[in-house]
Parts: C-alpha cells; structure tokens; sequence
C-alpha cells in the first residue's frame, strides 16, 4: 500500500498532544479518498473525528488532482459533511506524508498541528488566540521560518463557534459551508500547518504519466474564470470584477484558473513586488462575488467584505447572501457588518433556501443537474480532483477512474462509486 | 535551445515543477525539478518561474524575464526556507532522453514555458 501513500494514516490525539501513525487497511476494502475518510470515521465514530484527508491523484499531474477534504460532523445540520481542501493544500498534505488525518479529542488550550515531511507534532497556539486567519497564517510562517506553509486555521468566528464559521486556507477563505470550521473551535484546533516535500510513487509511473498527459490533451480549453462564470449563468462577474483584476491563480495541477485576484489598495496593473504588502484579495468563491454582485455592491467594496470575511474566517458564501442586501462603501462599515455576521446563524444558501444537508452540501452553485453534480463530488473527492473541473472540462469519468490501476493497483469504475458511499 | 519563460501567462499551477520532477525520478514530488515555480509572496500574487541550466537561471519574473549567470547570483533563488535550493538541483536538459519538447513546455496549459 506505498503506492501515493495509500492507506498512509495519522491518528492525532488532542486530549493528549500525541500523534501515532497506522497502517489503516480496511482502505483496500473502502476505497481511496472520501471514501476511506468514512469508513475512519466509522472507525473512530466514538471520538466523533475530524478527519482532514487527500483523494488517491491529489499532488500527481492528473488534472485538476489539487484536491483534498476535511469531513466532520456539521454544528449546522448535525450530519457529516465535507469540505475541500484546495489551492495548495489538499497536494501539500499529501506530500507532507500522511493521505489521511483523524484529529480525536479536545485539546486544553489552543493548539496547532504541524505536518511536514512525515513527522507530525501537535504545538501550543496559545499565543495565535483571537487571531484573524492572516495573522495566523503569518504567525505560523514565522514561527516555522518558512513561507510556503500551507495553513488552514480558523479566525475568531470559529473560535466563538458561529454556526457561520469556516476555515480559511492561507489568507483566501475555503468552500467549508458545513461550519467545519466551528467543528475545529470546538476543539481547540486552531490550525493544521502544512509542508510537504514527500515524492509519490505510482505503480507503473509511465503508464500513469501518460494516460494523465492524454487527459489534458482530452479536456475541454475554455476552463477558467471566464468559462466558470459562463458555466454558471453569470456571464457579467468576470466583467464587473474587470477593474481591479490583476492575475488569476490556479490551484495545484490545474490548467484552470478559476480565482481571480483583485488589487484595491494600489492599482492592479502593479505587477511587480511593491511595498504594498497586501494588496488585496485572492477571491475564491464566485457564488459570494456573485451574491454581492446582484446586491449591488461596488467590486471594491464587495472585494474588501470578502477579505474581512475570510480574516473572521466566516463562510463567504452565506455571509455574502447575509450582507447582499445593503451594499456599503466606507470599509469601515463593511468591517462592521462583517464582525456582525459572527452572531448570525440563519443564514442559507441559496436565498430563501435551507443551509443544505447531505456530505456534499454547497460548494459552488451547480454546474448541471443534481445527480451530476454528485457524482462530479463523488469521484473528485475519491480520486482528488477538482469537482468544478470535471464538470467544466468535461473530461471522461471513466479513463480518469481507469487511472487507480497504474496509480496503485486498484480497480475502480465510476458506475460504482456510488457503493463506496454505502 | 533553452527552455524560456513567459512569466504572466504563468498561473502558478506548478505542473511544470512536477513534470520536470518526473522526468528525472519517475515520481512526483516538487524537491528535484530543473524547473521552480516562485510563490513565496503569496499576498502579492506575485509569483515567476526560475529554470536551472548548466550556465545560469533563466527568471521570468512578473516585471520582466532574464538569464543570470550562476556566478553573478547574489541569492540562491526563492523557494522557499524548507525547498531544495534550485543552485544544488539537477540543470535543465530539454528532456533529451525523450522524444518531443522537454515535459515542462509540453505540459503547461497557459504557453508560460516555451522552447527558443
């Protein structure tokens, strides 16, 4: 089971501060991925785990394989949910040495857990208490000496448990809509620290190699902000966002570049490093942008309530559709209204919707019908790639499963995915 | 021939990095590629390309793209406290035990890699 660190898994105690590392092979029997998220899960389903995880392709040239999850019970609707792990830190965990994480317990104080190059530690966050997702993100960087850690930590918001909590990847808020990210505060679990510099070994790499370069030459070009904002009906967000826009960014192993990066402090055609240390604001929710959009909302002003949601470290998403309704300016009283959103916890999504239940929840408005849609979330978070990808790329479901094979020796079909999530 | 960077049509998707990666140990990792995407200023949206040759560094940076020679570096190149520094990784050698263009320029979605 060496191959992609299958089956690789850590058991973190909080009570404790103790970390152990298990062979878990009931994965042969569960499937790779979300799957083998929820049969730990089950495993460990006394100590109602968090379970911070990576799919069978995450941090390999599949495309899109950018992908990793955190499943939790959800403080909003009492059901597991998962959460992805995106931008650089579902490949990040994966190479840090461990495929799954099952974080047990309650610490007594602030705590961080620090995962790099297959050594795990649980460290005092103490100092980080009350912190905003940037400051946290900073904090750690420093402390550790190292710039490219990938952090997710949870803000103020999670630490008061707001049923509008969610955690933050680096500084850029997450798709977390399950309130995961009040899960973590409810156990002192301030922040997962990330660093991976671990090499993946396929079982036949040149097969897997190859089949993975014939998936990008098979894939749709159009993917992209642009195309997303197509995709999902909105075809002007792209065009309002146009005056601050600066770079879009890709997530890892993506030849998409789904997020937009908007400048609102020094103008955004400054392309190099100025003095300005931060400029904006990596925006990776649409469905907020896009909630603002509608409202009324300038993209400045929009841009800067997002920035301030992701420091509280708030769901972008429902915060969004909380504030759509009163467009405001003065960044002071953005600030406000965000600080506000903590005490909220009616907020659902879409408008006049309940906050949806299930694993999958509301990552990104559908791109297709329901039942696509799932199955899109059913292979990405098994195999690690991107759901939004596979459905703006359209690339065949079935030569991406056939992948498992040359990966690590295991058959899998999309016809029975389904059964893996019983 | 040389691998040449047109550092704003980069994204940061890092599928040069592991291209190159694979070429060298037929695994996937980020620690032995010729080829190091820059992303340690992250709040910036600043990030470049560097690629390591025999001679030099060829760094497309946002505000420009140029070859350095290895003696007139002043710093190692920024990957980061934890990455292998660039200056001790294998050069660049335009994938010559494969046929076609070096896996880096083959792979990149955005033409931000590119042969001259």
């Amino acid at each position: 089971m060496d191959s992609m660190y299958y089956g690789d898994t850590l058991i973190v105690d909080l009570d404790a501060g103790t970390t152990e590392e298990v062979d878990f092979v009931e994965a042969d029997e569960a499937g790779p991925g979300l799957a083998a998220g929820l049969a730990l899960y089950e495993k460990y389903k006394d100590a109602d785990p968090i379970i911070f995880g990576s799919g069978l392709f995450t941090g390999t040239p599949v495309p899109a394989a950018c992908l990793g999850f955190v499943l939790g019970k959800s403080p909003v609707t009492d059901e597991l949910a998962v959460a992805p792990l995106n931008l650089f830190a579902g490949s990040e965990m994966k190479l840090s040495g461990f495929s799954m994480v099952v974080v047990k317990g309650t610490s007594p104080k602030p705590a961080y857990l620090w995962l790099h190059d297959g050594v795990a530690d649980v460290h005092d966050a103490s100092a980080f208490a009350g912190m905003d997702t940037w400051d946290t993100t900073d904090a750690i960087r420093r402390e550790m000496g190292e710039s490219m850690i990938q952090v997710i930590s949870i803000g103020p918001a999670g630490e008061a448990g707001s049923k509008l909590a969610a955690f933050s990847i680096n500084y850029w808020g997450s798709g977390d809509t399950a309130a995961i990210g009040a899960l973590m505060g409810s156990r002192n679990l301030k922040a997962v620290a990330l660093r991976g510099l671990g090499m993946l070994d396929a079982d036949d790499p040149a097969e897997f190699y190859t089949r993975s370069l014939e998936l990008f030459a098979s894939a749709r070009k159009d993917s992209g902000f642009a195309a997303l904002c197509t995709a999902l009906g909105t075809g002007d967000l792209d065009k309002w966002l146009e005056p601050i826009a600066h770079r879009a960014r890709a997530c890892f192993a993506c030849p998409s570049a789904c997020f937009p990066f908007v400048k609102y402090n020094e103008a955004p055609t400054v392309m190099e490093s100025s003095d300005v240390e931060e400029p904006g604001m990596l925006l990776t929710s649409p469905a907020a942008a896009l909630w603002l959009m509608d409202g009324g909302w300038e993209p400045e002003a929009a841009s800067r309530a997002l920035e301030a949601m992701a420091r509280e470290g708030l769901d972008m998403v429902r915060g969004a559709r909380e504030l759509a309704g009163m467009p405001l300016t003065d960044p002071g009283e953005i600030a406000s209204a965000v600080k506000a959103l903590e005490g909220s916890a009616e907020a659902a999504w879409p408008s006049g919707e309940p906050t949806p239940a299930g694993l999958f929840g509301a990552w990104t408005p559908p791109l297709a019908d329901a039942d696509a849609w799932k199955l899109a979330n059913m292979a990405g978070y098994v195999l690690g790639v991107c759901p939004t990808y596979l459905m703006l790329s359209e690339v065949d479901l079935e030569a991406l499963a056939g992948l498992c094979q040359p990966a690590a020796g295991v058959e899998m079909e999309i016809g029975s995915l389904a059964d893996l999530f019983g | 021939m040389r691998v040449k960077v047109n550092p704003l049509q980069c994204t940061g998707c890092g599928l040069c990095e592991l291209a190159c990666g694979y070429h060298w140990d037929e695994a996937f990792s980020l620690i032995s590629s010729s080829v190091m995407l820059y992303r340690a200023e992250e709040k910036k949206n600043y990030m470049g390309v560097i690629v390591k040759t025999e001679e030099d560094l060829f760094i497309g940076r946002p505000e420009g793209a140029a070859a350095i020679k290895l003696g007139e570096l002043s710093k190692g190149g920024g990957g980061g406290a934890s990455a292998k520094p660039i200056l001790i990784r294998e050069a660049c050698d335009l994938c010559e035990s494969t046929t076609g263009e070096p896996q880096c320029v083959a792979i990149c979605p955005h033409g931000a890699l590119y042969l001259e």
